[in-house]
């Protein structure tokens, strides 16, 4: 048992642990710069903009290329040619960090990759900045693709201090091979050094886990009132369901019409949305070809149409998501992130502030609420991050809001354990909660089992009788009857047809419309028959 | 005080007096150091040093800090010119770049070649000799270089041995025979491993060292054979520094003739006989 007694003796070395505590060091600062660059390269990798794409993939090409030893030699020993001398230390944990962001750039890249770009598109049409959503809604998501890898980097890293004895770094392994150097004795002096690895190391393994706890939503949700590493929130609030029984649906629209901005401050002659003469093209394919379309304050005007028509093209023409070819839009008289130059509209930067300022919000078809948080956070997320709401006021509309689409009970559910149905009904909620004076919708049923589709309609009929301004695009021809002030017919990038939803949708005055609705009506007759 | 006053004045005097005569023969005078070597004074010298190289610079168990000869040696050279300084550890291979770029000031203990003398200068002050180092009862029955063709022979990263070795192979192709397999190894003892564990077959370093290995663990090496090389080895300086140059080979000289140097040598069991005049090597 010498043996054991001497592997203890090094294990308990103040002259190694001095060595595992420069490791220590090195990693740690390393790990938190190069985490930091790497994100940047991870966004200018993605960039759109080819030449810095081009310098990030540049770099992380040459820094994973080459050997980390050349690296910290030509730091330490290149560098001053030019004047620039770092001491041991500060050379390591250069080396280390301009290595690590390479690495971690595409770890990065990848956990961002990871989550769905409908996330961001969803963040973006809340008004909310790129940074912002980056920060509150894809990082966090990312987060649990990214953390196994980056613990396995750490790790490493950590291990890879040893390679710094080149540059005068007297770390643990070092000074583990000094003492061999020494005596000779392998097997105990390494053994030493490998169980004080292996603690260190464990060390990085817990926290890994504890992270991961922490971000993975469903075990946030269990952790209750006090949560994990300050991710807690206040617990469930068992709220009694405001609105059931018969007096819902008139109760409802009370609720509703509460919450929204009075449709009728303007004028309401004058038409809130203006489209002139639009067109869009994807590549060759003109998508939209000079459409030309007014909503009036209050008015809800449903959009129908085959699909591939230009429909959600148009709606999202309107909120800015994609940037318009020609023509103009003007929501509430303002342009929505462009200004007007030699009779041209310009994108300008800031397009999710100037959303958040014109009021326009949407639903869409794929609902995408944040899968990070729960339906009363998805509510709250852009009133206190964008428009400065206090939290508890926020969260006091939002809990009004989910009452109003009959959600309550399900404030703290996380979107993967609702329904279609009501996670759409928590979209609208979202939607409504930045009080916005127009709404889109974009096919808000079509991902929807046939038997929640009521559901939504109720919610979106209850809008409606609220006073809302409203465009839908739709397949649903009887809601479209019911609810709509006005019918659009779409058909390749045209408006073929409009006006009443009489007149459109039942004494329609173009051959292609007919064929359409009939159509359309064929395959409802088909759905009931089977 | 008065006392240090009078005897800087007497030693003053004394310098002053003596320096025509006793020219060659320079003493240690560290009190002098900002006379002798301003840009010296109050400046601490940075001296990289491979801890794993016994008996030359190696770890001290109990204090945990590096002794050897090498360590002695430019300790009383040091003080002997008055300057302070600080030994850092690194691994070898990293100790003459840095010499190189300035970010050590010096390093003892590294062969002087044509082909170094161009990136630094050196100030030689002693003999190399190789030692070939196996198993213990030598069972490839190698006797001197001549036998090496067709075996593993372990050298150091980057040594004179790695080139020597590179060189035969080539000559025993030339002669007909099989080349010689050369493994490098990045420390000591990582040579001294693969020795130990047959991966080669003998390994070529210093002969010092060698020989304390073996005294050190009878049973497992062997010294084949040894060989004083005719490689001078020196302290190395950055190219052009030659204010700590001449310092060197002042304190060098100085420690030498006060017969330091044979002290130091005879303390950690090296040869006192590879002790060479301290010369300045500047190509």
């Amino acid at each position: 048992m010498e043996w054991a007694t001497e592997v203890l003796s090094y294990f308990t070395s103040d002259f190694l642990w001095a060595g595992a505590v420069l490791a220590v060091k090195i990693t740690v600062v390393s790990m938190v710069i190069g985490l930091t660059f790497g994100l940047v390269l991870a966004l200018m990798r993605m960039s759109e903009y080819r030449p810095i794409a081009g310098v990030a993939w540049v770099y992380i090409w040459v820094m994973r290329g080459t050997p980390l030893l050349l690296q910290l030699v030509f730091i330490f020993d290149a560098l001053p040619l030019v004047g620039l001398k770092f001491d041991s230390f500060t050379t390591a944990v250069i080396g280390f960090s301009l290595n690590q962001a390479a690495f971690s750039a595409e770890i990065l890249r990848g956990g961002i990759l990871s989550v769905s770009p409908q996330q961001a598109v969803a963040a973006s049409s809340l008004g909310m900045g790129p940074m912002l959503t980056l920060r509150r809604i894809v990082l966090p998501q990312a987060m649990r693709a990214i953390l196994p890898a980056l613990a396995n980097d750490t790790i490493g890293m950590l291990k890879m201090t040893s390679v710094a004895s080149v540059i005068f770094v007297n770390e643990l392994t070092f000074r583990a091979q000094q003492i061999v150097g020494e005596n000779f004795k392998f097997f105990t002096v390494f053994a030493g050094a490998g169980l004080i690895y292996l603690l260190l190391t464990s060390i990085i393994s817990i926290v890994q886990m504890t992270l991961e706890r922490s971000l993975d939503p469903d075990r946030r949700q269990q952790a209750g009132p006090r949560g994990r590493l300050g991710f807690g929130r206040r617990g469930q609030v068992a709220l009694p369901v405001a609105t059931a029984g018969p007096a819902r649906k008139a109760s409802r629209v009370e609720t509703v019409r509460e919450l929204i901005p009075a449709a009728s401050a303007t004028s309401s002659d004058q038409p809130f949305l203006q489209c002139t003469n639009v067109w869009k093209a994807y590549g060759e394919r003109d998508v939209l070809k000079g459409i030309s379309f007014d909503v009036k304050p209050g008015e809800v005007v449903a959009v129908i149409g085959p699909s591939g028509s230009g429909k959600s093209t148009l709606l999202r023409l309107v909120n800015h998501l994609e940037s318009i070819d020609q023509g103009e839009i003007r929501v509430g008289g303002r342009y929505v992130g462009y200004v007007k130059e030699n009779g041209h509209l310009k994108p300008i930067s800031g397009r999710a502030r100037a959303r958040a300022e014109v009021g326009v919000s949407m639903v869409f078809q794929s609902f995408n609420l944040f899968a990070n948080l729960t339906a009363l956070e998805n509510i709250m997320e852009a009133p206190v991050r964008v428009h400065g709401v206090p939290k508890a006021e926020a969260e006091a509309l939002a809990r009004r809001l989910l009452a109003a689409v009959g959600l309550s009970s399900h404030a703290d559910h996380l979107p993967q354990h609702l329904s279609g149905g009501q996670q759409q009904r928590v979209a609208i909620a979202r939607a409504l909660a930045v009080k916005p004076r127009l709404m889109l919708f974009d096919e808000p049923t079509s991902a929807l089992d046939p038997e929640l589709v009521g559901e939504v309609l109720s919610v979106m009929r209850a809008l409606a009788e609220a006073g809302m301004t409203m465009v839908i695009v739709t397949h649903e021809i009887r809601f479209a009857r019911e609810v709509a002030d006005r019918v659009v017919f779409f058909d390749d990038g045209n408006i073929v047809e409009e006006g009443a939803p009489a007149d459109v949708l039942d004494r329609p005055k173009m051959e292609r419309t007919r064929q359409f609705l009939s159509a359309i009506s064929n395959e409802s007759d088909d759905e009931e028959v089977a | 005080m008065r006392s240090s006053v009078l005897s800087l004045a007497i030693a003053a005097s004394i310098a002053l007096a003596s320096a025509p005569v006793l020219a060659d023969a320079p003493k240690c005078e560290p009190e002098k150091v900002a006379e002798k070597y301003p840009e010296l004074a109050g400046k601490t010298l940075l001296m990289g040093a491979d801890g794993q190289t016994p008996p030359y610079a190696y770890l001290d168990s109990k204090t945990n800090t590096l002794v050897g000869s090498d360590i002695d040696l430019a300790k009383k050279v040091f003080d002997c010119i008055g300057v302070k300084y600080e030994i850092r550890p690194a691994a070898w291979s990293g100790i003459f770049p840095a010499v190189v770029a300035g970010q050590m000031d010096l390093m003892f203990y590294i062969y002087y070649n044509a082909k170094r003398v161009q990136q630094a200068d050196f100030v030689v002050y002693m003999k190399a000799g190789t030692g070939a180092i196996t198993q213990k009862g030598n069972p490839k029955n190698i006797k001197s270089n001549d036998d090496l063709c067709g075996k593993t022979v372990a050298v150091g990263l980057g040594t004179v041995e790695e080139a020597q070795m590179k060189e035969l192979g080539g000559k025993c192709v030339a002669a007909g025979k099989e080349t010689v397999t050369v493994m490098t190894y990045p420390d000591h003892a990582a040579g001294f491993r693969l020795v130990a564990n047959k991966r080669a077959d003998v390994m070529l370093t210093d002969l010092a060292l060698v020989d304390r290995t073996v005294a050190d663990n009878p049973d497992v090496y062997v010294r084949a054979y040894g060989i004083i090389s005719g490689f001078q080895i020196g302290a190395a300086v950055k190219k052009g520094n030659k204010v700590l140059a001449d310092a060197l080979l002042d304190g060098l000289k100085a420690v030498q003739a006060s017969g330091g140097e044979q002290e130091v040598f005879k303390k950690y069991g090296v040869d006192p006989a590879l002790e060479l005049p301290a010369e300045l090597k500047t190509n």
